[in-house]
């Protein structure tokens, strides 16, 4: 396989209103892993998708092997070996591995027979153990960015870029991929990782560059550079801890959940004889590899699933039958795990995605009308208490960076002085600067008395917020951890079985 | 490797149980209606007459199945179906009046193909609400018919300002000894035989052309949109045209194509309409098939072997409601409803679903009921037959079907990543 060697200089790109990339320049050397960290926001996002010829570049200049390149479309960059894998998995579920990974490149092997052969050889080569016939919806986040890697690595492409590629794995499915990583650029290849994980970008990169407000402000090598010293460059500032200072956990239970059994629509039990208390000050986390369970007991604490048994009470109030409205009218507050889907209407602005969940309260809502004039006070509040980057409340939730529509989010459901607030992944695809923010305003309310059930893959963020662990596996709950004394991969065992990587 | 190896060889095994299972069911469905004709005495239900205008029936839904099932695949809704397919009524009819029933043929697929322009500028380009652009192409379709067959059809001989005949249809012809053989082992009512030589015996006499072309789009479609990699980009682009966009697939194009076709399909299916299930032209004979054909597509799971068994089965009810004393006919149907449900709710039943058993039980007893306390069903009722049966099935098909994932959704460029 030939080796890439391919070179930014000076890109810009201006989007109205918005200078996303200035004067950016980055330089991937051969057979090497290449780490661009940066914060939400910070033109990351921009500069890859300008290499990969899904955007233009308004001014400087691609260089590949030494040649000016212009890329008008993906397929111009897949032709001159640049290959991406994208942050949202860009897969049809509803086709099989093969038909993925043949589809616009079919020239090269057809659609049969001889394309599957040459999956199969591509994986065996790697040891990303794909079978080619296997339909893409049933296969778990590790296999899925598997088969975007395949599917660049079948195009040729010599430079796979890959944006936060860590953001959805464990532990061990981490260490798999860097693996993988390690095998292609042995063989050849170039990395460009993008990721704001500092410890991972220094276990795995040969060079870094650091961008901040649109372009690159440095380079680093990873051999002699700290954290510190990166997330400085990345925030100027330091880098933020997740670590709670004293216990605030009292005896009032605020969440009770009882033997609580849950069955999806094919009756299949997703949820089995889950038993658990959150006290008032306290922050129970909820440690998993996606996909067990732990969706499902989100929604059956929000009355968005019905339990099949068992009960749920919260303080005293039994809320086992009633639905979302009547749940969050008791006092809860939920952060919901995708944000586009569940959290905000995009296109409303600030100020009408406030009222959103809060439509019989004030001060949102006066004698069943929606208070335009009270919702707006409210949004400008959360935007100041919050610190969120916006020019206004008339502003779309859709122009917002992840990081500040999460901020916003957070800021609405803590709103009314919640006793109990429900978050998936609080700070899932949100940079430094707002996930501290977010960490510091979840750990206030919890001194007040909040009672905070914390869903997350992000370990650091799990042990250093929560006052307990429990581990959910396969819909139960199967062990229990003190975050103070746990490690990582002790956690990184339990939720997959007991050392056994999930397959 | 083994596991691997091992969990192929299972799905394989799967694959198979599956088949016998569909072959089986196959079985015992022919056993119940062979046993439901002669329970009833109404033997018609399954005599050559009667399967041969099913077939009749089923072939213009069975177009309109095909080009609804091609736009979807690409991401989509073609509910303007029936405005194509009105289109090509009208082709149909023009050009095979002036220059023969080649031209005829021809001619509409063209109109069905305009109309799907239409739609594709509508919704690809300007990205108009699918189902608003298709309810409009509905109703522009009827009128632009209605207005073409006024200025061209009022002066010549043999057509008015509504309706146009005496225009020459594609041949037809009977496949010699199969067909009479099939005929006479019809006639002797013998148990399963004498309902499969009849199923023979209807598609072997008098079988025009353009059945023939009917089905054989059936496999082209399957065979293009499953076996070669323009069908899978097309399909690619009605599961996740983001992906396809990043894998440089002009997504763009293959909508267009796919609603093009689609759009002639539809007219092809107009002029089965106007050459063959009758030998002209009237204004509006379509009568909703367009939307019956997309039925029996979401019926068939958005595949060209379901959409194949909904067209024939809309087809037989609405082939049977248009013979003479068809209310003996559908009344004997009615026990074959009945017998349906009950099967369906004991499935029901085991697969936990309460509720929806209890529902298909109700109405299982309901048509049994029906079926002992009367001794035919009046006429007026009998032509809704097609109609009443698209409501139903889908009602109890609707719930396990699998979409195209992009389906109706907007697509603009450049939205990847």
């Amino acid at each position: 396989m030939t080796t890439i060697d391919v070179e930014a200089r000076g890109i810009g790109k201006r989007f109205p209103g918005v200078v996303a990339n200035h004067d950016v320049s980055l330089h991937i050397r051969p057979e090497r892993v290449h780490a661009l960290i940066g914060e939400n926001g910070a033109g990351k996002s921009t500069l890859m998708k300008i290499l990969y010829g899904v955007q233009g570049a308004d001014d400087g200049e691609i260089v590949v092997d030494g040649r000016p390149v212009t890329f008008s479309s993906p397929t111009d960059a897949i032709a001159a070996g640049i290959g991406m894998v994208f942050q949202h998995f860009m897969l049809a579920d509803n086709l099989t591995i093969a038909e993925n990974i043949v589809l616009g490149a079919e020239k090269r092997h057809g659609i049969g027979e001889a394309a599957k052969r040459e999956i199969r050889t591509i994986s065996e080569r790697f040891g990303f153990g794909l079978d080619p016939d296997a339909l893409v919806e049933k296969l778990g986040v590790a296999d899925r960015q598997r088969v975007e890697i395949l599917k660049v690595l079948y195009r040729g492409a010599r430079l796979i870029i890959l944006d936060e590629p860590t953001a959805v794995l464990v532990p061990q499915e981490v260490d798999a991929l860097f693996a993988n990583l390690r095998e292609l650029v042995g063989q050849g290849c170039s990395v460009l990782f993008i990721s704001h994980k500092l410890d991972e970008v220094l276990s795995i990169a040969d060079d870094i560059t650091v961008m901040r407000r649109g372009t690159t402000v440095g380079t680093a090598d990873p051999a002699r550079a700290t954290k510190a010293e990166l997330a400085e460059l990345m925030v100027g500032s330091e880098l933020p801890s997740p670590a709670t200072a004293e216990s605030t956990v009292t005896e009032r239970p605020v969440l009770r959940l009882e033997t609580v059994t849950v069955a999806d629509e094919t009756g299949r039990e997703v949820l089995h004889d889950i038993s658990l208390t959150v006290h008032a000050g306290e922050v129970v986390g909820i440690a998993g590899v996606e996909g067990n369970g732990q969706s499902e007991l989100v929604e059956v604490v929000m009355g968005m699933m019905r339990a099949r048994s068992g009960s749920i009470h919260l303080g005293d109030d039994d809320i086992t039958r009633l639905n979302t409205r009547a749940v969050r009218d008791l006092g809860v507050g939920f952060v919901p795990e995708d944000r586009h889907r569940h959290g905000l209407v995009l296109d409303y602005p600030l100020w009408e995605n406030r009222v959103l969940g809060h439509q019989t309260s004030a001060p949102a809502v006066r004698r069943g009308l929606v208070s335009r004039k009270g919702a707006r006070a409210d949004a400008q509040r959360i935007i100041e208490q919050f610190d969120v980057r916006t020019p206004g409340v008339d502003t779309s939730a859709r122009a917002l960076s992840g990081g500040n529509q999460q901020k916003f989010i957070v800021g609405r459901e803590m709103s009314g002085e919640p006793r109990l607030l429900v978050a998936s992944h609080p700070t899932r695809g949100v940079d430094v600067g707002a996930q501290a923010a977010i960490w510091d305003h979840i750990r206030e309310a919890r001194r007040e008395g909040l009672g905070v059930l914390l869903v997350s893959a992000d370990l650091d963020e799990l042990i250093g917020l929560s006052d307990r662990l429990e581990v959910i596996l396969r819909g139960r709950l199967t062990a229990r951890f003190d975050p103070s004394t746990v490690t990582a991969s002790d956690l990184g065992e339990a939720m997959t079985g007991g050392g056994v990587v999930a397959s | 490797m083994t596991t691997q190896h091992q969990g192929f060889s299972a799905e394989v095994a799967r694959a198979r149980t599956i088949r016998y299972t569909w072959w089986l069911a196959a079985l015992a469905v022919i056993v119940v209606i062979s046993t439901v004709r002669l329970y009833t005495g109404a033997d018609r239900i399954t005599a050559p007459g009667t399967l041969r205008a099913a077939i009749i029936g089923a072939c213009p839904i069975l177009l309109a199945g095909l080009g609804g099932l091609w736009a979807e695949r690409a991401g989509i809704v073609n509910i303007g179906l029936e405005g194509q397919m009105l289109l090509g009524t009208w082709g149909a009819a023009f050009f095979a009046y002036h220059y023969g029933p080649l031209a005829g043929v021809l001619g509409a697929a063209l109109m069905g193909l305009l109309g799907g322009l239409l739609h594709a500028i509508a919704t690809v380009s300007f990205g108009v609400d699918h189902i608003i652009s298709g309810v409009a192409i509905n109703i522009v379709g009827l009128g632009a018919i209605g207005f073409l067959a006024k200025t061209t059809f009022d002066d010549l001989e043999g057509g008015g300002p509504r309706n146009l005949s005496g225009y020459s249809t594609p041949p037809e012809f009977t496949v010699p000894l199969v067909a009479d053989g099939a005929r006479s082992l019809a006639d002797r009512n013998w148990f399963i035989i004498s309902d499969v030589a009849g199923a023979i015996a209807g598609v072997t006499t008098r079988l025009s052309l353009l059945t023939v072309l009917t089905f054989v789009l059936v496999g082209v479609t399957a065979w293009v949109l499953w076996r070669t990699s323009f069908g899978l980009r097309l399909r690619s682009c009605g599961e996740n045209p983001q992906a396809a966009e990043t894998l440089g697939i002009d997504v763009y194009r293959y909508k267009y194509v796919a609603v093009l076709i689609s759009g002639a399909f539809a007219g092809l299916g107009g002029a089965y309409l106007a050459m063959v299930a009758s030998s002209s032209f009237t204004v509006g004979q379509t009568g909703g098939r367009g939307y019956i054909g997309l039925a029996a597509m979401i019926f068939g799971n958005w595949r060209p072997s379901g959409v194949l068994t909904g067209s024939l089965m809309f087809g037989y009810t609405d082939g049977i409601s248009l013979l003479s004393n068809s209310g003996v006919l559908v009344h004997a149907l009615l026990l074959l409803v009945a017998i349906g449900l009950a099967v369906f709710a004991v499935l029901k039943l085991r697969a936990a679903e309460k509720i929806t058993a209890a529902v298909m039980a109700g109405l299982s007893i309901g048509a049994f009921v029906w079926y002992f306390s009367s001794d035919s069903v009046n006429t007026s009722f009998t032509g809704m037959t097609p109609y009443v049966v698209t409501l139903f099935v889908l009602a109890v098909f609707s719930q396990r079907l699998r979409m195209p994932a992009a389906d109706g959704q907007q697509y603009r460029r450049g939205g990847a990543g």
